[in-house]
């Protein structure tokens, strides 16, 4: 098998393959790939390059992991995971990302394909003027200052307490969308200056919001959609992908700029300045650990808000409750995050970067609804080819510190994938097919065509296989709103 | 070696990088703020209604081409704009032993029936970064969070 790497990479099993820690100087752990040979065969080298980067970090502990929707990123790869010991380890924002709490949010309906496709055309322009997408775009959500310290701290429980939501949202999200250890004191005026304006919106690139049908056919694992609420029999679910805005984004260049500085004190030295560090226990980590939750906050009331909107639009389409439609939240997963967990007995912390938490069932921190069956687990595919709903594994808690894939990963640049199709003539084909697309941005909306990203049904049957998680339902697109 | 950028499509698959050259420091910073600019919208297609001075003070190169990028990503989100032009100059005080941008952004409010918007700018990384002296000029590599 020809590999975009001259490391040496060890197969596993079928579906997991591993770089000896002897492969680079600096490697305190061995590096492992989930995929199948296909997959690996077109990972780029950049995922072979970073995910050894993140092996040579203090405290790391096992190994270090790329899922098999990873490509290159900055700092980790995308699709990266590893776990510090909290006594000795690092905490990094390259580990977490820019977008801080980036994540995907999924609501069920009790409408059908029959019930919505003559009124698509509606929903989707009701659906692009009520969300605010692109560039620039600013939400109707109007804080003071207090008030958004208080998004920061309270997260999607501020938006409920709004009346933005049901309380029902809140034990179906992951912390119940809130983080503790939130604390506005380390985010800096910059960072609030650049988010306090943007809860209820989208952003751009490759968020979205896109209308969904289950179709009859795709229910992998019937008795576990059933407990998700899913049911199949072309139901319709709508899924809302976004993160924590400016705020997060700003939270991550303002501490990438202190841990460089605080590396030197500290006597780290890193393979990618991108994986700036500091010690989890010092006054740095802690702080950034403090802001990162008060982004990671902002973004799940950023997602609740969007879901109260959507419920808004349509209640207004189809003249009925969103409660009488059944528009109960399935999920919502961060895929963005450090967070402590314990592992046999230990603590560590876990970063996420492009990869979704995968408890399995019998997990203390899986809400009650699915405590016996293991938490949702949400992937968002392109917009052409569509998503995946899956439920995490004990073998997940066992082996990729209960983590799995989060999405198709790209296999194509934004420019290749412009040079290959105009977002006009995309948006027309995708209309031919049945997929209702509103972009604000068309050259960004071919940036995101279904041949620029890996085929996801390769990825998800590479964590099916590896057993981190188990499929439940493929979700088709049948409307998508791009920024 | 003359201002230019040219974005590198065979890194970074799902984000933006760019090289940059320009025979002095300011022409390298202004050829950077156009790549990052161009990032965001078709800068023909903004009006140029709104403007903004940014000044800014660092001890070396690397950390004022970095914060002056930074600038314009904060400015973005803030003000609500995007732009249609930069104007930068760049001296050195050696008594201070500092380098001092002076930048002006002119652009227009943020408006999605007039302007051909493309993608959100979230971050500058850390990532291939690199801003050094070359024979002919000055030479800086920028991957951009989108």
């Amino acid at each position: 098998m020809k590999l975009a790497t001259t490391m040496t990479v060890n197969r596993l099993t079928d579906v997991v393959w591993e770089i000896p820690k002897t492969e680079k100087p600096g490697m305190l752990v061995p590096a492992r790939i989930y995929g199948t040979e296909t997959i690996l065969g077109a990972m780029d080298a950049g995922v072979f390059e970073q995910v050894t980067n993140v092996a040579c970090l203090p405290g790391i502990q096992r190994y270090a992991l790329c899922m098999p929707d990873g490509h290159w990123g900055y700092g980790f790869p995308i699709g990266g995971v590893a776990a510090f010991d909290v006594g000795n380890g690092i905490i990094s924002p390259g580990g977490v990302g820019y977008d801080i709490n980036c994540g995907m949010r999924l609501i069920r309906t009790d409408l059908t394909l029959a019930d919505v496709k003559s009124r698509l055309d509606a929903l989707m322009t009701e659906l692009f003027r009520t969300v605010p997408a692109g560039v620039g775009s600013k939400g109707f959500v109007h804080l003071s200052r207090r008030a958004f310290q208080d998004v920061m701290r309270n997260g999607a429980r501020w938006s409920v307490e709004q009346g933005y939501g049901w309380d029902s949202d809140l034990t179906h999200t992951e912390e119940e969308g809130c983080l503790g250890g939130a604390d506005p004191e380390h985010v800096s005026e910059q960072a609030c200056q650049r988010g306090i304006g943007q809860l209820g919106t989208l952003g751009s690139g490759n968020h979205y919001l896109e209308v969904q049908v289950v179709k009859n056919d795709r229910v992998y694992d019937r008795h576990v959609a059933e407990q998700f609420g899913i049911h199949g029999d072309d139901q319709i679910v709508i899924m809302v992908h976004c993160g924590s805005r400016g705020l997060g984004h700003q939270v991550g260049t303002d501490y990438v700029r202190i841990f460089e500085k605080a590396m030197k004190r500290y006597g780290i030295t890193v393979k990618d300045q991108q994986l700036a560090c500091a010690p989890y226990r010092s006054p740095e980590g802690q702080n950034y650990f403090a802001a990162m939750n008060c982004a990671a906050n902002m973004a799940f009331a950023n997602r609740q808000v969007i879901a109260h909107q959507i419920r808004e639009a349509f209640r207004r389409v189809f003249r009925q409750s969103p409660e009488k439609l059944g528009m109960r939240q399935v999920y919502d997963v961060a895929h963005n995050i450090a967070k402590v967990e314990r592992y046999e007995e230990k603590q560590f912390l876990v970063h996420r970067k492009g990869a979704t938490r995968a408890f399995g069932p019998g997990s203390p921190d899986v809400p009650e609804p699915f405590r016996t069956i293991g938490q949702p687990v949400i992937c968002g595919g392109s917009m052409e080819t569509g998503s995946y709903l899956l439920v995490g594994t004990a073998q997940a808690n066992a082996e990729s510190f209960g983590s799995t894939m989060h999405g198709a990963g790209r296999t194509m640049s934004r420019a290749q994938a412009k040079r290959t199709i105009r977002g006009a003539t995309l948006q027309q084909t995708m209309a031919e097919r049945g997929i209702l697309v509103k972009a604000v941005s068309m050259s960004g909306l071919a940036e995101e065509a279904g041949i620029a990203y890996k085929n996801i049904a390769d990825v998800v049957e590479s964590v099916d296989t590896a057993g981190i998680t188990r499929k439940v339902a493929e979700l088709l697109p049948i409307g998508n709103i791009k920024g | 070696m003359g201002k230019s950028y040219r974005f590198r499509e065979e890194i970074v698959l799902g984000d933006l990088a760019f090289e940059v050259t320009g025979d002095s420091v300011s022409e390298l910073c202004t050829a950077a703020a156009l790549a990052v600019i161009e990032a965001m919208v078709d800068p023909l297609s903004v009006e140029t209604n709104w403007t903004k001075e940014v000044r800014l003070s660092e001890a070396n190169i690397e950390d004022l081409f970095f914060e002056w990028l930074n600038a314009i990503v904060y400015v973005k989100d803030t003000d609500g704009v995007v732009f249609h032009d930069v104007r930068v100059a760049v001296s050195r005080d050696s008594e201070k032993n500092l380098w001092h941008l002076d930048g002006t952004l002119i652009g227009d409010r943020v408006d999605v029936t007039r302007q051909a918007l493309r993608t959100d700018v979230k971050a500058v990384t850390k990532h291939l970064y690199e801003v050094r002296q070359k024979e002919a000029g000055w030479y800086a590599h920028v991957v951009l969070d989108v």
